[in-house]
């Protein structure tokens, strides 16, 4: 019993992951949630979604790149006109006139991409700061970060990591996280452990976007 | 979290958490709709007449959540896939009171999400065959800002009729999150009575918070 749930979970690195989970639990309440309540203090609703459609925005070359590395080449096309009107039409991409339009949003990056070509999640990793993920779209992630991502080429080419992308690292950080706080903070009101019920979301929502949402596969309930 | 996109991360967690706002039926079908997906929208309608806009006291609406729950529901089905292989090896005692801690930790976890709902709308997208005998029904769940997310019903049909045996939000499935983190509670704490203790520690703990 004992052993087939350790398989399933694939968690080899639990107490680890546990432990970095406590580390950023503490980071979060310090530091990052007065950050956040701040932001929300001084940015209204509407601003906090602009700033989220533009920072969406600058990250469509990394979901672009990786449509074609998966050979999806509507995806792709999709994408490229997401940058174009939005960029254009969109005011920088502060406007999601796009959506608007019927061209739905979706998010690529490499750790999809490995997963397309058939390599395997590896085991659950959770990083402070960063959150839950898997060793493979860790890599992903590192690899998006240094050669997918053209901010990072464009810092190479004028020397060190320079305010650029110091700036754009920071807000996105900062975005993500006040996108994310109020469906965590109820996850963790709703669940025992809330570790293993992240975990657990973490794993679903990620299978779903590598499926590009297309239905999953069903587990039977009638044993 | 960068490795997985923020918006599918929040949709997908929110939704998970959102699950009291069902909603009335805006259906987009121009033909008629079979059985299970007049099921969920009849069900639903129910819920926001019922409870969701209903003026009545907190008490009130949980009680009928409860009843809802219960009948449309497959509560001891749910309860059995969560536990797996626990529940096979549980005593019959401890297989009933898990049931009624389970049910109570839906009724009080989602009661305090009532006061939330505004006017939401649910929208049916269609449905196809789960199984030997199960309906996968699609819908939508629509809200004032344009925002959007996908909530598909898991049908069995019972001799009694449809039952729901699963929601999935934007591909997060209430029965296997909940049967994940069980299973890491009960080997956390070393035995089935371990997880039935820290349910009736949540169940008291929401109860207090709202004042039930």
């Amino acid at each position: 019993m004992a052993r087939a749930a350790y398989e399933e979970n694939n968690d080899p690195l639990e107490p680890m992951n546990r432990a970095m989970f406590k580390v950023d639990a503490g980071i979060d309440k310090a530091l990052i949630r007065p950050v956040i309540k701040g932001y929300r203090a001084v940015v209204p609703a509407q601003g906090r979604k602009g700033i989220d459609n533009f920072l969406n925005n600058i990250r469509s070359p990394i979901t672009f790149i990786n449509d074609i590395l998966q050979g999806e080449i509507t995806r792709a096309g999709q994408t490229l006109g997401r940058m174009a009107l939005n960029t254009g039409v969109g005011f920088f991409g502060f406007f999601d006139v796009a959506e608007k339009w019927g061209i739905e949003d979706h998010n690529e990056d490499f750790g999809q991409t490995l997963a397309v070509w058939g390599v395997g999640d590896g085991p659950y990793v959770y990083v402070p700061l960063l959150g839950p993920t898997t060793a493979r779209d860790g890599i992903g992630f590192g690899i998006d970060a240094f050669l997918t991502d053209p901010l990072a080429w464009y810092s190479r080419g004028t020397g060190a990591m320079n305010w650029v992308e110091w700036a754009y690292f920071g807000s996105a950080y900062i975005d993500t996280k006040d996108v994310t706080m109020d469906p965590l903070d109820e996850l963790k009101k709703s669940s025992l452990d809330y570790y293993a019920a992240l975990r657990s979301s973490y794993r679903q929502i990620r299978a779903k976007e590598i499926r590009n949402g297309a239905p999953g596969p069903m587990e039977d309930f009638d044993q | 979290m960068p490795t997985l996109s923020r918006r599918a991360f929040a949709s997908g967690v929110s939704a998970i958490a959102l699950l009291s706002v069902a909603a009335p039926l805006s259906a987009v079908m121009a033909q008629a709709q079979p059985d299970a997906a007049a099921f969920v929208g009849d069900f639903t309608r129910k819920g926001i007449t019922d409870i969701l806009s209903a003026p009545t006291a907190t008490t009130e609406k949980q009680q009928r959540f409860r009843d809802m729950f219960k009948t449309y529901f497959d509560l001891p089905g749910i309860g059995r896939f969560v536990l797996t292989r626990y529940w096979a090896a549980a005593t019959p005692e401890e297989q009933a009171k898990f049931t009624k801690l389970f049910e109570d930790v839906i009724v009080y976890t989602w009661s305090r999400r009532f006061s939330e709902y505004n006017g939401q709308s649910l929208m049916i997208q269609g449905q196809q065959a789960d199984g030997k005998d199960g309906t996968l029904v699609k819908s939508t769940i629509v809200g004032n800002n344009s925002s959007h997310f996908g909530v598909d019903w898991r049908l069995r049909k019972r001799p009694e009729g449809f039952k729901v045996l699963d929601i999935v939000i934007e591909g997060v499935s209430m029965a296997i999150t909940y049967r994940q983190d069980y299973s890491t509670v009960i080997s956390q704490t070393g035995s089935f009575a371990g997880l039935l203790a820290q349910m009736e520690k949540q169940v008291a703990d929401l109860k207090a918070q709202q004042g039930a």
